[in-house]
């Protein structure tokens, strides 16, 4: 789940990181009086979750109160990157000498968290790592103990820092590690960090990513994160406790488990076949999962006729065929829709025979050969140029 | 040789209550699986089909010889299954479970490896030697016993590959999945050290899905190591792209993790990659 840059900073400042100061406001006058507030040049910031958002232009300074009200006025009023802007951060414009950056995140590789730092920040950081990958380092942290003093001073040593700055930067980079153990997080990025011509360093911006797996232990996230899915479908599927994913074609795909439900998208694609969506359940499915899946396609078929069949692969592993077989009916009436679905179940001889013998009178074709299945969900949605 | 486990491994299996648990205990005794304990804190003394229930693993290991564990604990207690399991001497772990906290995962790695126990998983379907052993919920009918080993970055999608070469008359040495986290234990490298002593295996099948670096590190292992034929299949061709994870993403990353990057890499490695899951036993027919 990633959250707004207001809140990365609410978690940053906890952790003892400086941050600019400022407020958020939701109108345009609360933008005016927090810049007559902070009374100097100030950053006006739109709080969207998609990344670009400086070169979108929702990142503007206002050198007077009624210049960030003008500005906040317009960014309320407009859409940026597709997203309604409901909050601005508006705070102090930073005296900025030089930008470096660092971050603390998982590298699945090194098994396990990362702390990187570049000496060069802002927008072009990615830029940095191709180009001077020299300039770049990291550090693999043993989260027994986690990040130490001396190594935070080690790694960020190696940028080039000295002195004060030294220590400064190191500080901010063990705090930066007690944000990402706080939050549970999955990255916690500070880009740029600021080191203003007074030799203070100020997370400008803050990038806060919290593992999903986690959520429970953070009850005031958790009911965040369904509210700030935009897709319906999407949201429907993590309620569902499944994975959805919007495409644009007209055979909705679903499989118990992702690699296999790539797997059938690849084949369905590669067979002439054209994807509307994606989703998957993971791989020891339940009877609610099946049934939270299929009726989700089925919903979704019944709004967007694009959709001409629905092709559902379930690889019954240790998911009894009853317990397929009863969600897939279970959702089909529950929905009305004259779409039609094309299973295809595999497994155990058995468990394929039952399937079959289940949905005899359901109209669902039951198929144990996935070519098959694969080929007659394409015949029914009628083969694409 | 034996890749890890094998027919006489004596198997404790931790949550053998929960509703999994109970499930998958009862296929792999099916399948022969020597399950000689199980834990269930508060069901000490009860057995569960005839297996006996422990309170803890430290009673179990007082009990019997415990070789190996396989874990369906649910994910907020898997970082102290795995502690429990390691502080008395279990030196192999099968962690089904999914949805496991990120930071449990890390902490799972370091103090497993710092107590040199090798785990596979979170989020795995296990590990089946067919014939002989199955810890995990890989389908007794999907595999028959082989010379082909199967090492897979997915859950059910290994059980499909498997079923695809059985049905061709390709048996397996190894079925095996990685489990589909992002900080897992064993990988696919450390599979394939493993399969290139082991005689019996001829080859391997890998695998792979989009997202991470594993399948050019496995590739470049191929290329320049692992001295037997191998055949790749790569899920999420047509994926949309995993969404990169701020610039700290894209900098570890460094433009690898997309399927035409592995694809690459694989040819290079002279592996052939499958384009279609029946296509592979088609593949492997060449050398096995």
């Amino acid at each position: 789940m990633r959250l707004y840059e207001y809140e990365g900073k609410e978690i940053f400042a906890r952790a003892g990181i400086p941050v600019p100061q400022g407020a958020v406001v939701r109108t345009a006058s609360e933008a005016r009086e927090e810049a007559a507030r902070l009374d100097r040049q100030v950053m006006v910031k739109a709080q969207i979750l998609g990344g670009g958002r400086g070169l979108a232009g929702g990142i503007k300074v206002a050198e007077t109160a009624e210049q960030a009200e003008e500005i906040a006025q317009k960014l309320f009023n407009g859409k940026l990157k597709e997203s309604q802007v409901d909050c601005l951060l508006v705070e102090e414009k930073l005296d900025v000498a030089r930008e470096i950056y660092m971050s603390i995140t998982v590298d699945r590789g090194r098994g396990g968290a990362v702390a990187i730092v570049s000496a060069e920040g802002g927008v072009d950081v990615e830029e940095v790592a191709k180009r001077n990958p020299d300039k770049i380092f990291s550090f693999l942290i043993n989260p027994l103990y986690g990040l130490r003093g001396y190594e935070a001073i080690n790694l960020v040593r190696q940028i080039g820092l000295e002195g004060k700055h030294l220590t400064t930067s190191a500080r901010v980079l063990s705090r930066l590690y007690q944000a990402f153990i706080s939050c549970d997080a999955r990255l916690v990025e500070v880009n740029p960090l600021v080191i203003t011509n007074e030799g203070e360093m100020v997370a400008a911006d803050a990038r806060v990513e919290v593992d999903d797996n986690s959520l429970f232990k953070h009850p005031e996230l958790q009911e965040k994160h369904l509210q700030r899915i935009d897709n319906v479908w999407e949201r429907e599927a993590v309620s569902g406790n499944v994975n959805y994913v919007d495409l644009e074609g007209n055979i909705a795909v679903m499989a118990n488990g992702a690699g296999l439900a790539m797997a059938l998208l690849d084949m369905v694609k590669d067979r002439g076949g054209s994807p509307a969506c994606f989703l998957e359940t993971g791989g020891g499915i339940s009877r609610q999962r099946m049934k939270n899946g299929v009726r989700l396609l089925l919903k979704k078929a019944k709004a967007d006729p694009r959709i001409k069949v629905i092709l559902v692969m379930i690889r019954m592993m240790i998911s009894p065929p009853d317990e397929v077989a009863e969600g897939l009916m279970e959702a089909i009436s529950e929905v009305e829709v004259n779409t039609p679905v094309v299973a295809v179940m595999r497994g155990r001889t058995l468990y394929e025979q039952r399937a079959k013998e289940l949905l005899k009178d359901s109209g669902v074709p039951v198929y144990s050969d996935l070519q098959e299945g694969i080929q007659r969900s394409i015949e029914l949605a009628g083969r694409e140029d | 040789m034996k890749i890890l486990i094998d027919k006489n491994t004596n198997v404790l299996v931790q949550g053998i209550t929960g509703r999994l648990g109970t499930l998958q205990t009862k296929l792999m005794l099916d399948y022969g699986t020597k399950i000689v304990a199980g834990v269930t804190p508060g069901k000490g003394g009860q057995t569960q089909f005839d297996v006996p229930v422990y309170d803890s693993v430290a009673e179990a290991v007082s009990h019997h010889r415990i070789d190996a564990s396989v874990i369906y604990v649910p994910s907020p207690f898997v970082e102290e299954a795995v502690s429990e399991a390691v502080d008395v001497g279990v030196s192999f772990l099968v962690i089904i479970t999914d949805w496991v906290p990120l930071h449990g995962e890390l902490k799972i790695r370091a103090y497993a490896s710092a107590q040199g126990v090798r785990y596979i998983g979170p989020n795995t379907p296990g590990i089946m030697v067919p014939g002989q052993i199955s810890m995990g919920m890989i389908s007794d009918s999907a595999v028959m016993p082989g010379n082909v080993a199967i090492v897979s970055r997915s859950g059910s999608l290994s059980d499909e590959v498997a079923a695809h070469l059985s049905e061709k008359g390709i048996g397996q040495s190894l079925v095996v999945g990685i489990g589909g986290d992002q900080v897992v234990g064993m990988n696919m490298v450390d599979f394939l050290k493993l399969l290139k002593e082991d005689e019996k295996t001829k080859g391997a099948v890998i695998v792979g899905e989009i997202g991470g670096t594993a399948e050019e590190e496995v590739a470049a292992y191929i290329e320049t190591e692992f001295g037997k034929p191998a055949v790749a299949f790569i899920a999420g061709r047509n994926a949309p792209p995993n969404r990169v994870m701020g610039h700290a993403g894209a900098i570890i990353s460094g433009g690898q993790g997309t399927a035409q990057s592995k694809i690459a890499a694989f040819q290079k490695a002279g592996v052939r990659v499958a384009k279609t899951l029946w296509e592979i036993p088609l593949l492997v027919k060449e050398w096995a």
